[in-house]
Protein backbone atom coordinates (compact mmCIF):
# COMPACT_ATOMS: atom_id res chain seq x y z
CA UNK A 1 0.00 0.00 0.00
CA UNK A 2 1.10 3.83 -1.06
CA UNK A 3 1.30 5.97 2.20
CA UNK A 4 1.95 9.60 2.08
CA UNK A 5 5.02 9.10 3.14
CA UNK A 6 5.89 7.57 -0.38
CA UNK A 7 4.42 10.77 -2.16
CA UNK A 8 6.24 13.30 0.19
CA UNK A 9 9.62 11.35 -0.09
CA UNK A 10 9.19 11.58 -3.96
CA UNK A 11 8.38 15.13 -3.75
CA UNK A 12 11.36 15.87 -1.42
CA UNK A 13 13.66 14.08 -3.80
CA UNK A 14 12.90 15.60 -7.37
CA UNK A 15 12.72 19.11 -4.87
CA UNK A 16 16.65 18.09 -4.06
CA UNK A 17 17.36 17.20 -7.62
CA UNK A 18 15.62 20.48 -8.76
CA UNK A 19 17.98 22.88 -6.27
CA UNK A 20 20.92 21.07 -7.53
CA UNK A 21 20.14 22.13 -11.28
CA UNK A 22 19.38 25.73 -10.21
CA UNK A 23 22.98 25.81 -8.85
CA UNK A 24 24.93 24.05 -11.16
CA UNK A 25 23.40 25.07 -14.60
CA UNK A 26 24.79 27.88 -16.41
CA UNK A 27 22.17 28.50 -19.28
CA UNK A 28 19.38 30.66 -18.46
CA UNK A 29 17.18 28.42 -19.78
CA UNK A 30 18.26 25.34 -17.88
CA UNK A 31 17.72 27.34 -14.85
CA UNK A 32 14.39 28.28 -15.67
CA UNK A 33 13.95 24.36 -16.35
CA UNK A 34 14.83 23.36 -12.99
CA UNK A 35 12.72 26.04 -11.06
CA UNK A 36 9.73 24.34 -12.70
CA UNK A 37 10.63 21.08 -11.02
CA UNK A 38 10.77 22.91 -7.76
CA UNK A 39 7.26 24.05 -8.42
CA UNK A 40 6.13 20.76 -9.78
CA UNK A 41 7.48 19.05 -6.88
CA UNK A 42 5.61 21.37 -4.24
CA UNK A 43 2.82 20.81 -6.24
CA UNK A 44 2.98 16.95 -5.77
CA UNK A 45 3.64 17.49 -1.93
CA UNK A 46 0.35 19.40 -1.89
CA UNK A 47 -1.89 17.44 -4.26
CA UNK A 48 -0.77 13.99 -2.14
CA UNK A 49 -0.92 15.66 1.50
CA UNK A 50 -4.71 17.14 -0.05
CA UNK A 51 -5.76 13.53 -0.72
CA UNK A 52 -4.84 11.37 2.49
CA UNK A 53 -5.03 14.38 5.30
CA UNK A 54 -8.28 16.43 3.55
CA UNK A 55 -10.51 14.11 2.19
CA UNK A 56 -13.55 16.50 2.34
CA UNK A 57 -12.51 19.82 0.97
CA UNK A 58 -8.90 19.20 -1.35
CA UNK A 59 -8.02 22.42 -0.54
CA UNK A 60 -4.08 21.32 -1.35
CA UNK A 61 -5.40 20.61 -5.08
CA UNK A 62 -6.68 24.08 -5.32
CA UNK A 63 -3.40 24.95 -4.40
CA UNK A 64 -1.45 22.83 -6.79
CA UNK A 65 -4.04 23.79 -9.77
CA UNK A 66 -2.31 27.99 -8.32
CA UNK A 67 1.37 26.57 -8.41
CA UNK A 68 0.43 25.56 -11.80
CA UNK A 69 -0.87 28.86 -12.43
CA UNK A 70 1.90 31.02 -11.37
CA UNK A 71 4.27 29.00 -12.86
CA UNK A 72 3.22 29.98 -16.14
CA UNK A 73 3.26 33.18 -15.90
CA UNK A 74 6.91 33.10 -14.11
CA UNK A 75 8.19 31.26 -17.52
CA UNK A 76 6.55 33.56 -19.43
CA UNK A 77 8.28 36.04 -17.80
CA UNK A 78 11.56 34.90 -17.26
CA UNK A 79 11.61 33.84 -20.99
CA UNK A 80 10.67 37.54 -22.03
CA UNK A 81 13.23 38.82 -19.48
CA UNK A 82 15.67 36.11 -21.42
CA UNK A 83 15.07 37.23 -24.42
CA UNK A 84 16.18 40.58 -23.72
CA UNK A 85 18.99 39.46 -22.17
CA UNK A 86 20.01 37.48 -24.90
CA UNK A 87 19.69 40.80 -27.51
CA UNK A 88 21.49 42.60 -24.97
CA UNK A 89 24.58 40.38 -24.17
CA UNK A 90 24.03 37.54 -27.50
CA UNK A 91 24.13 35.11 -24.48
CA UNK A 92 21.95 33.47 -22.32
CA UNK A 93 24.23 32.19 -19.80
CA UNK A 94 24.16 33.49 -16.16
CA UNK A 95 27.18 34.86 -16.06
CA UNK A 96 26.80 37.89 -18.53
CA UNK A 97 23.97 39.15 -16.64
CA UNK A 98 25.93 41.51 -14.33
CA UNK A 99 24.39 44.36 -14.33
CA UNK A 100 20.55 45.59 -13.40
CA UNK A 101 20.79 48.52 -15.86
CA UNK A 102 20.74 48.00 -19.62
CA UNK B 1 -3.33 2.09 -5.94
CA UNK B 2 -1.16 -0.13 -7.21
CA UNK B 3 2.79 -0.25 -5.57
CA UNK B 4 4.06 -1.01 -8.71
CA UNK B 5 2.47 1.68 -10.80
CA UNK B 6 3.54 4.08 -7.91
CA UNK B 7 7.00 2.92 -8.21
CA UNK B 8 7.96 2.97 -11.92
CA UNK B 9 6.00 6.28 -12.37
CA UNK B 10 8.31 7.41 -9.69
CA UNK B 11 11.28 6.06 -11.41
CA UNK B 12 10.79 8.01 -14.41
CA UNK B 13 9.86 10.81 -12.53
CA UNK B 14 12.99 10.79 -11.13
CA UNK B 15 15.31 9.96 -14.18
CA UNK B 16 13.43 11.83 -16.01
CA UNK B 17 14.48 14.89 -13.93
CA UNK B 18 18.25 14.16 -13.93
CA UNK B 19 18.62 14.27 -17.05
CA UNK B 20 16.82 17.70 -17.01
CA UNK B 21 19.66 18.80 -14.33
CA UNK B 22 22.68 16.95 -16.26
CA UNK B 23 22.23 16.65 -19.57
CA UNK B 24 24.60 18.84 -21.12
CA UNK B 25 22.74 18.94 -24.10
CA UNK B 26 19.71 21.72 -23.48
CA UNK B 27 17.46 20.09 -26.11
CA UNK B 28 17.47 16.57 -24.15
CA UNK B 29 17.16 18.62 -21.28
CA UNK B 30 13.73 20.28 -22.68
CA UNK B 31 12.52 16.74 -23.75
CA UNK B 32 13.47 15.44 -20.78
CA UNK B 33 11.01 17.98 -18.86
CA UNK B 34 8.53 17.11 -21.34
CA UNK B 35 8.40 13.69 -20.18
CA UNK B 36 8.99 14.18 -16.61
CA UNK B 37 5.81 16.22 -16.34
CA UNK B 38 3.78 13.65 -18.54
CA UNK B 39 4.57 11.21 -15.71
CA UNK B 40 3.80 13.82 -12.98
CA UNK B 41 0.22 13.83 -14.61
CA UNK B 42 0.32 10.22 -13.89
CA UNK B 43 1.13 10.61 -10.52
CA UNK B 44 -2.07 12.85 -10.14
CA UNK B 45 -4.48 10.60 -11.40
CA UNK B 46 -3.01 7.82 -9.06
CA UNK B 47 -3.90 10.75 -6.24
CA UNK B 48 -7.58 10.53 -7.79
CA UNK B 49 -7.51 13.91 -9.20
CA UNK B 50 -7.75 13.44 -13.35
CA UNK B 51 -8.48 17.24 -13.32
CA UNK B 52 -5.32 18.05 -12.00
CA UNK B 53 -3.88 15.13 -14.15
CA UNK B 54 -5.35 16.57 -17.45
CA UNK B 55 -3.97 20.17 -16.38
CA UNK B 56 -0.93 18.82 -16.01
CA UNK B 57 -0.89 17.51 -19.25
CA UNK B 58 -2.36 20.37 -21.12
CA UNK B 59 -0.09 23.38 -19.33
CA UNK B 60 3.42 21.38 -18.17
CA UNK B 61 3.89 18.59 -20.66
CA UNK B 62 2.49 20.41 -23.67
CA UNK B 63 2.67 23.65 -23.27
CA UNK B 64 5.93 24.66 -21.57
CA UNK B 65 8.08 22.05 -23.29
CA UNK B 66 7.34 23.67 -26.37
CA UNK B 67 7.76 27.23 -25.55
CA UNK B 68 11.14 26.03 -23.74
CA UNK B 69 12.03 24.62 -27.25
CA UNK B 70 10.81 27.60 -28.63
CA UNK B 71 13.55 29.91 -26.12
CA UNK B 72 16.64 27.66 -27.46
CA UNK B 73 15.87 28.00 -30.86
CA UNK B 74 15.69 31.29 -30.62
CA UNK B 75 18.86 31.97 -28.53
CA UNK B 76 20.47 29.12 -30.36
CA UNK B 77 21.79 27.73 -27.06
CA UNK B 78 21.95 24.19 -27.87
CA UNK B 79 24.82 23.43 -25.54
CA UNK B 80 25.87 24.26 -21.69
CA UNK B 81 29.15 24.74 -20.56
CA UNK B 82 29.92 22.74 -17.56
CA UNK B 83 29.88 24.68 -14.19
CA UNK B 84 32.94 24.71 -11.96
CA UNK B 85 33.33 21.71 -10.08
CA UNK B 86 32.69 23.78 -6.64
CA UNK B 87 29.56 24.65 -7.71
CA UNK B 88 28.61 21.10 -8.06
CA UNK B 89 30.01 20.48 -4.22
CA UNK B 90 28.22 22.98 -3.27
CA UNK B 91 25.07 22.06 -4.44
CA UNK B 92 25.50 18.29 -3.78
CA UNK B 93 25.88 18.82 -0.21
CA UNK B 94 22.87 21.41 -0.12
CA UNK B 95 21.04 18.98 -1.68
CA UNK B 96 21.87 16.20 0.31
CA UNK B 97 21.17 18.46 3.59
CA UNK B 98 18.05 19.34 2.32
CA UNK B 99 17.32 15.90 1.71
CA UNK B 100 18.05 14.25 4.72
CA UNK B 101 16.16 17.12 6.73
CA UNK B 102 12.97 16.48 5.21
CA UNK B 103 13.70 12.65 5.25
CA UNK B 104 14.16 12.85 9.44
CA UNK B 105 10.97 14.80 9.04
CA UNK B 106 8.91 12.33 7.26
CA UNK B 107 6.49 9.84 8.96
CA UNK B 108 4.50 7.07 7.29
CA UNK B 109 0.98 8.11 7.44
CA UNK B 110 -1.20 5.28 6.56
CA UNK B 111 -4.85 6.63 5.72
CA UNK B 112 -6.24 5.64 2.85
CA UNK B 113 -8.15 8.48 0.86
CA UNK B 114 -11.46 8.36 -1.65
CA UNK B 115 -10.66 10.71 -4.76
CA UNK B 116 -12.60 13.85 -5.34
CA UNK B 117 -14.72 14.26 -8.06
CA UNK B 118 -13.46 17.12 -11.05
CA UNK B 119 -17.24 18.73 -10.35
CA UNK B 120 -16.51 18.89 -6.48
CA UNK B 121 -12.56 20.24 -7.33
CA UNK B 122 -14.38 22.68 -9.78
CA UNK B 123 -17.26 23.78 -7.38
CA UNK B 124 -15.23 24.72 -4.63
CA UNK B 125 -12.57 26.72 -7.50
CA UNK B 126 -15.67 28.60 -7.75
CA UNK B 127 -17.07 29.37 -4.11
CA UNK B 128 -14.15 28.72 -1.65
CA UNK B 129 -11.39 30.02 -3.71
CA UNK B 130 -12.84 32.38 -6.20
CA UNK B 131 -10.69 35.49 -4.91
CA UNK B 132 -7.84 33.61 -5.41
CA UNK B 133 -9.27 32.43 -8.54
CA UNK B 134 -9.78 36.15 -9.83
CA UNK B 135 -6.27 37.06 -8.67
CA UNK B 136 -4.87 34.42 -10.61
CA UNK B 137 -6.69 35.30 -13.97
CA UNK B 138 -5.18 39.19 -13.48
CA UNK B 139 -2.01 37.61 -12.98
CA UNK B 140 -1.85 35.68 -16.22
CA UNK B 141 -3.41 39.07 -17.76
CA UNK B 142 -0.58 40.81 -16.40
CA UNK B 143 2.41 37.78 -17.13
CA UNK B 144 0.71 37.72 -20.94
CA UNK B 145 1.07 41.71 -21.29
CA UNK B 146 4.27 42.11 -19.53
CA UNK B 147 5.71 39.49 -21.57
CA UNK B 148 4.71 40.88 -25.26
CA UNK B 149 5.65 44.24 -23.85
CA UNK B 150 9.71 42.83 -22.68
CA UNK B 151 9.75 40.62 -25.52
CA UNK B 152 8.88 43.30 -28.28
CA UNK B 153 11.78 44.52 -30.50
CA UNK B 154 12.24 47.87 -29.50
CA UNK B 155 12.07 50.68 -32.80
CA UNK B 156 16.09 51.67 -32.83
Amino acid sequence: MITLGHFLALSAVLFAIGLFGVITRRNLIAVLMSVEILLNAAAIAFAATAAYKDPVFFSGQLFALFIMVVAAAELSIGFAILLNVFRHTGSAATDVVEEMRG
Amino acid sequence: MSVLGFAILAGLILAGALVVVLSENIVHAAVALAFTFFFIAGLYVLLGSPLLAVIQFAVNAAAIPILTLFIIMTTQSRRVRPAAGVFYLVAGVLAVVFLAGLWAYLGAPQEAFRPLSPEGLGARLLTVTLLPFEVASVLLLLAMVGAVVLARRREA
